[in-house]
């Protein structure tokens, strides 16, 4: 029986471990939700870490036009969309992520990205979303969702990415 | 003392010191002691030669080189008093490609070279009817761990030896040893020394994002960060002991400095939104970049310890991609505040923007030459990104690249080249050229994009 729990037991252990490993700050990836805690100028919720998760789920990506950082139609209707999720669930930060796809040079890229997350967060801002939830970050077009050479994976690129933390 | 005939050989230490002894042909040390007089004619002397030489049909190349008529060279295999641990035909090819690299010289084929004793004088007759106007040649010896080179640069024409230098140094410098020889013949050639002992910073893509520096001829590759996440934008401090660049390291695109020496970095400017494409202003005392933490990506000016001091840019546009004139009065820029990004200048004391770029509806990453009469840029033609020169006047714009699609290019200290990136063998690679466009290659083993060319440390 003992030996049985001491097995049980370096199996959570080793959970544990594998869970904590999978939480490095550093390694980026695209569109996941970001480890919990992160520091920033709205304090913590009284949010628990499933609901987040459901905030996230709900919300949408926002895409753009090529060279674009307006809000097309359709990109209005997917902000309208978020800013109606995050009235509803008042706590939580949101982190607007810009991004580009790969054509076009890595600078100006850059600053296309931030244009298109501060588009964004204008918006939302201005559909009743308060302003202390909402920071933004460009990417440019250094974190592709879709790594093709073609239309349809640059079209999935140009987005922003409401990343949702407490 | 007579400059401009007999051997003149100098011994350079070449070690990993920053500070190799040169003593240069002005700098003799017994020359203050004589009285005035003789000093005065020494000088009379010298300056006569200097001025009357041109005249005398002295082997120049003139820099802009309007024919292009390029300088036959003969680079026969260097010479060893011993068999050993070096090749003389594996030296003599990292001079001949340094020379090939510029677009000056037409590198004459070894077959129809003479064969040449190690330490005697060339015969002339035979060199010139091999089609040579000048003429390289370099012996040289290893013991243990140690190496002595001799290079002599010859003008065939004229029968006379226009340089001679002797390094010593380590085996496993030699290539720097040939790249600073190679560095003195184009400064003999030309006036200006060439920048093959340099190195070029860049960031790799895909799987790594990690900051890489490497010889400008793709040598001695190595990685200088371990952040573990996504960089951009190198560009190398005027003194050549740090670069700063543009790291993720805090979840945000920020300023970080990267000490050459220590190989630690510390952030620089960390305002909210971007801090990206820093530019050092040439004398090294401040920084040119692109924030955007007032709403909108602005150029501003900060200090080297990343303080903002002012401004610079002002509109609705993105503005981004600074880069500074030689004399550091101007600063170009990308903008889109006309619709779409096109390049700009403004005075650095503050004042109206002007633009430069009208051809291509997209028009971005100027830098500009250490010569100050054009700025490289990248240009979108006919779908592709291709790397272009422009003069500071808006005139003689040139489309230097066809192959694929490239982009981010930056100059060589001494004007003579550009490095940019490329796709057209299929990776995203670090390419150089010569200014003119002619000679196109690869130098990176890995991919990289926003390549940043080191100056040239003496």
């Amino acid at each position: 029986m003992s030996s049985r729990r001491l097995i049980l037991a370096t199996l959570v252990l080793l959970a544990l471990v594998l869970v904590c490993a999978g939480c490095s700050r550093k390694v980026v990836r695209p569109d996941m939700p970001g480890p919990p805690g992160m520091a920033g100028p709205y304090g913590p919720g009284q949010l628990t870490e499933q609901s987040l998760q459901m905030v996230q789920a709900e919300l949408k990506v926002i895409y753009f036009d090529y060279d674009q950082y307006a809000l097309s139609p359709e990109a209005q209707a997917a902000a309208q969309y978020n800013a109606d999720v995050l009235k509803r669930s008042p706590n939580g930060r949101i982190v607007a992520e810009g991004h580009c796809d790969e054509r076009g040079t890595a600078e100006y890229n850059l600053a296309l990205g931030d244009r298109r997350s501060r588009s964004v967060l204008e918006y939302l801002t201005g559909l009743g979303v308060d302003p202390r939830r909402l920071s933004i970050v460009s990417y440019g077009s250094e974190l592709p969702v879709d790594p093709g050479h073609n239309e349809a994976a640059w079209a999935k690129n140009r987005r922003v990415y409401l990343r949702v933390s407490q | 003392m007579n400059p401009r005939s007999g051997t003149h050989s100098e011994s350079c230490h070449v070690l990993p010191s920053p500070q190799p002894s040169h003593k240069g042909r002005k700098g003799r040390a017994g020359f203050q002691t004589r009285p005035y007089t003789l000093q005065a004619v020494y000088l009379i002397l010298f300056l006569t030669f200097v001025l009357v030489a041109p005249a005398r049909g002295e082997l120049v190349i003139p820099f802009d080189n309007p024919n292009r008529d390029k300088m036959p060279l003969a680079v026969p295999d260097f010479v060893s008093e011993a068999p050993g641990a070096l090749n003389g035909s594996a030296l003599a090819g990292i001079l001949k490609n340094d020379l090939h690299l510029t677009g000056l010289f037409k590198i004459l084929d070894n077959a129809s070279a003479p064969s040449q004793a190690a330490a005697a004088d060339p015969n002339f007759e035979i060199w010139s009817r091999a089609g040579a106007q000048t003429l390289i040649l370099g012996s040289f010896r290893t013991s243990g761990d140690e190496l002595v080179f001799e290079g002599r640069l010859y003008d065939v024409a004229l029968k006379k030896l226009e340089l001679g230098k002797r390094y010593t140094g380590k085996i496993r410098d030699h290539r720097r040893i040939i790249h600073r020889f190679a560095d003195r013949v184009m400064e003999r050639l030309t006036g200006i020394p060439g920048c093959f002992s340099t190195k070029i910073a860049f960031t790799a893509e895909s799987q790594s994002r990690e900051l890489f520096t490497m010889d400008f001829d793709g040598h001695d590759l190595r990685q200088m960060t371990q952040t573990q996440t996504i960089n951009l934008s190198p560009d190398w401090s005027p003194d050549g002991a740090a670069i700063i660049f543009t790291s993720y390291l805090n979840q945000n695109p920020d300023l970080w400095k990267l000490d050459l020496t220590t190989l630690q970095y510390h952030a620089l400017s960390t305002q909210p939104g971007i801090n990206a494409s820093a530019r050092y202003s040439p004398d090294g005392r401040h920084i040119a970049l692109s924030l955007s933490a007032k709403g909108t990506p602005k150029i501003f000016i900060i200090s080297p310890e990343g303080h903002i001091i002012k401004m610079l840019t002002s509109g609705r546009g993105n503005d981004i991609s600074p880069t500074w004139s030689p004399d550091g009065n101007t600063i170009a820029y990308t903008s889109d505040g006309a619709g779409t990004p096109q390049i700009y200048t403004i005075p650095v004391g503050g004042g109206a923007p002007a633009r430069l770029t009208f051809g291509s509806n997209y028009n971005t990453d100027p830098k500009w030459s250490p010569r100050g009469d054009l700025l490289a840029f990248t240009a979108r033609v006919d779908g592709r990104f291709q790397i272009c020169t422009i003069g500071t006047d808006g005139k003689d714009l040139r489309v230097l690249t066809d192959k694929g699609s490239n982009q981010d290019p930056a100059w060589s200290p001494d004007g003579r080249m550009i490095v940019f990136t490329s796709n057209r063998t299929g990776q995203r690679l670090i390419h150089i050229m010569d200014a003119n466009g002619e000679i196109q290659v690869p130098v990176s083993r890995v991919p990289g994009k926003t390549p940043a060319w080191s100056r040239n440390l003496k």
